[in-house]
């Protein structure tokens, strides 16, 4: 039986083994971009402190935005990296701060995403042995599978954005779903012949409002978008599209039989998914061999509210629920920081208090 | 203090809520005296003792009900949602007292004719940063509600501008693109050319007598609650058992 110590010096071996390098970020890092990356929703769990001229900071909240800002500022871009890191972390939970100490790997820029991702999850089922979680709950989703899906399901463009971005907000996507389903009401105005037209008339409505026509959404944006609008309610989803639509979301079983039940509820509809579920089966079949006794799930609706994420995303829980690791792919990432190339990136973050006290069931 | 009894009432310290707060309270026979004048921040009720007055700003009161820095306030219920993310938790709403009745409302500029609700909002701020290099930007003061309300439908791409006044002049101005603001006749925002989205009601506000859950409440303090609320009227008694 291993001591609290004992398992704490594991982790960090784990942490500082030599095929990584670990990195410790400063604990005061700009809060600019952590608001820029992940909007005002991230931003409200914040510890904030405001510089005299008026910058605001914020205390360490994770560790995978400012290790992949590094990568970027020290000219990594095309070089294959991987990092991990040990420290403590600041948030705001339910209106109070709190510390916790995470543990974590991010794999950058390798060459070859899937290995990539199996060595992410390899990690993170080491970091669990070590603390005795030998049957932990994996939850598997799809992200890139959900956006290849409404590709391959025909969903048109306009309405396939409007349902990617709800994709991981269980609520939005329901009531988007809900609308969908039901027989909409023509909207009441009618364009006014064509795009031109329309144009004239809210540059005039934003003139008169004292708005400015540039700067903020310009009068074409508004007029496009209000034309697009009434084309999507004159031209609905299929009903029957929509029915695969909310069956797919419906779709949570242990992996195998949850894909399988994707790849049927496609061919029923007339296409084949096979290619993009091939992926997923991998990884699931990776982890299976990792770890034998662990529960893995497929849930075709999970997803992280980031919309960095692009790939596979996981979750490991314990016998409580609490979530003890979690990560997946997220090449969005380093092109949202302005990256001028594509960089692939995976990685995953534990939460060491919580696996210390499953240890200790 | 507290120990020994006591009640502390904070009312707000200027204009219209003080007065209409002070006229609810006389005409309920309960004469709240501040000798003074404006400049001072203590007062009494005539024949309560055990009640000291204190005059503060309004979001002031909301603050110290949540901490249980006093114990009975007169504020809006915008100010308590608005000051802490639980606020709402940490206090007691007696009752409305039939003014300060405001609505927190979405308001986006007139000539987005293609925004009408919460979901076409959703859809402009999914792709406003990759349209304008920058992110959505809603000014208001009431980050919380706005934070709490824009979650809940699903949209998380977008900043708050704080504003510590004038919102509605933000659009205009140009440093935000829309606003979450106070109204109580909508007015304000017709003249600036904002419309309130169809289901941009995020609350509606009155002035609320609230009781601080976070005060330290011995027996003798909910006695003497309950005293001074049946002698306001128009609560019923036993609130201080859920104290």
């Amino acid at each position: 039986m291993k001591s609290s110590s004992e398992r704490y010096a594991a982790l960090v071996r784990l942490v500082e083994s030599r095929t990584v390098t670990r990195v410790t970020p400063p604990l005061l890092l700009p809060a600019g971009p952590f608001f820029d990356l992940a909007g005002e929703e991230f931003g409200r769990n914040l510890l904030l402190t405001t510089a005299n001229n008026g910058v605001e900071y914020c205390l360490r909240p994770d560790f995978t935005l400012p290790i992949a800002q590094g990568y970027l500022d020290d000219g990594m871009v095309g070089v294959p990296a991987a990092y991990t890191y040990l420290g403590t972390i600041f948030r705001q939970q339910n209106g109070f701060p709190v510390e916790h100490e995470q543990a974590g790997l991010e794999l950058l820029g390798q060459p070859d995403a899937s290995a990539a991702l199996d060595q992410v999850l390899t990690f993170a089922r080491w970091a669990l042995a070590i603390y005795d979680i030998t049957a932990p709950n994996i939850r598997l989703g799809g992200v890139g599978l959900f956006e290849a899906f409404l590709e391959a399901a025909e969903v048109p463009p306009a309405w396939r954005a409007r349902i990617r971005h709800r994709f991981g907000h269980p609520e939005a996507l329901s009531r988007l779903m809900e609308r969908l389903s039901e027989p909409r009401e023509r909207i009441g105005v009618q364009a006014p012949d064509g795009r031109e037209t329309m144009i004239e008339i809210v540059t005039d409505a934003m003139l008169s409002g004292g708005l400015s026509l540039i700067g903020s959404r310009t009068p074409e944006e508004i007029a496009d978008r209000y034309l697009e609008k009434q084309a999507l309610e004159s031209s609905p989803i299929p009903e029957r599209t929509v029915k695969l639509l909310n069956d797919y979301l419906a779709v949570s079983d242990s992996a195998q039989r949850a894909l399988d039940t994707i790849g049927n509820l496609c061919r029923a509809h007339g296409f084949d998914f096979e290619e993009p579920l091939f992926q997923v089966r991998n990884h699931a079949a990776a982890l299976a061999a990792l770890s034998p006794k662990a529960d893995v799930i497929f849930d075709a609706a999970f997803s992280p509210r980031l919309d960095y994420y692009t790939g596979i995303v996981f979750e490991m829980t314990g016998s409580d629920g609490e979530v003890l690791a979690s990560g997946g792919e997220y090449d969005r990432l380093i092109d949202r920081l302005g990256a001028t190339q594509p960089v692939t990136a995976s990685g995953c973050a534990l939460w060491t208090a919580r696996l210390e006290k499953e240890a200790n069931l | 203090m507290s120990s020994s009894g006591g009640l502390t009432l904070a009312v707000p310290s200027k204009g219209r809520l003080e007065e209409l707060t002070r006229k609810a309270f006389s005409s309920s026979r309960l004469t709240i005296a501040r000798p003074g004048g404006v400049r001072s921040y203590v007062g009494s009720i005539k024949n309560q003792p055990q009640v000291t007055v204190r005059f503060y700003p309004a979001a002031e009161i909301a603050r110290e009900l949540i901490l249980g820095g006093i114990d009975i306030g007169v504020t809006g219920t915008d100010l308590i949602h608005e000051a802490s993310e639980n606020g709402e938790d940490n206090v007691l709403f007696v009752r409305g007292l039939g003014f300060g009745e405001a609505n927190v409302v979405v308001a986006v500029p007139d000539a987005w004719i293609d925004v009408q609700q919460m979901v076409d909002l959703a859809d402009v701020a999914s792709d406003f940063r990759a349209r304008h290099g920058r992110w959505l930007r809603v000014a208001t003061k009431y980050v919380n509600l706005t934070r709490r309300h824009f979650a809940q439908y699903g949209i998380a791409e977008y900043r708050i501008v704080e504003s510590a006044g004038a919102t509605e002049a933000a659009p205009a101005s140009g440093s935000a693109d829309l606003i979450v603001d106070i109204t109580s006749t909508g007015s304000t925002l017709a003249a600036n050319s904002l419309r309130i989205l169809e289901d941009g009601l995020i609350m509606k506000s009155e002035a609320n007598l609230i009781v601080s859950r976070t005060a330290d409440w011995t027996p003798l303090r909910k006695a003497q609650l309950e005293a001074l609320l049946s002698i306001m009227g128009g609560v019923p008694p036993g609130i201080s058992t859920l104290l």
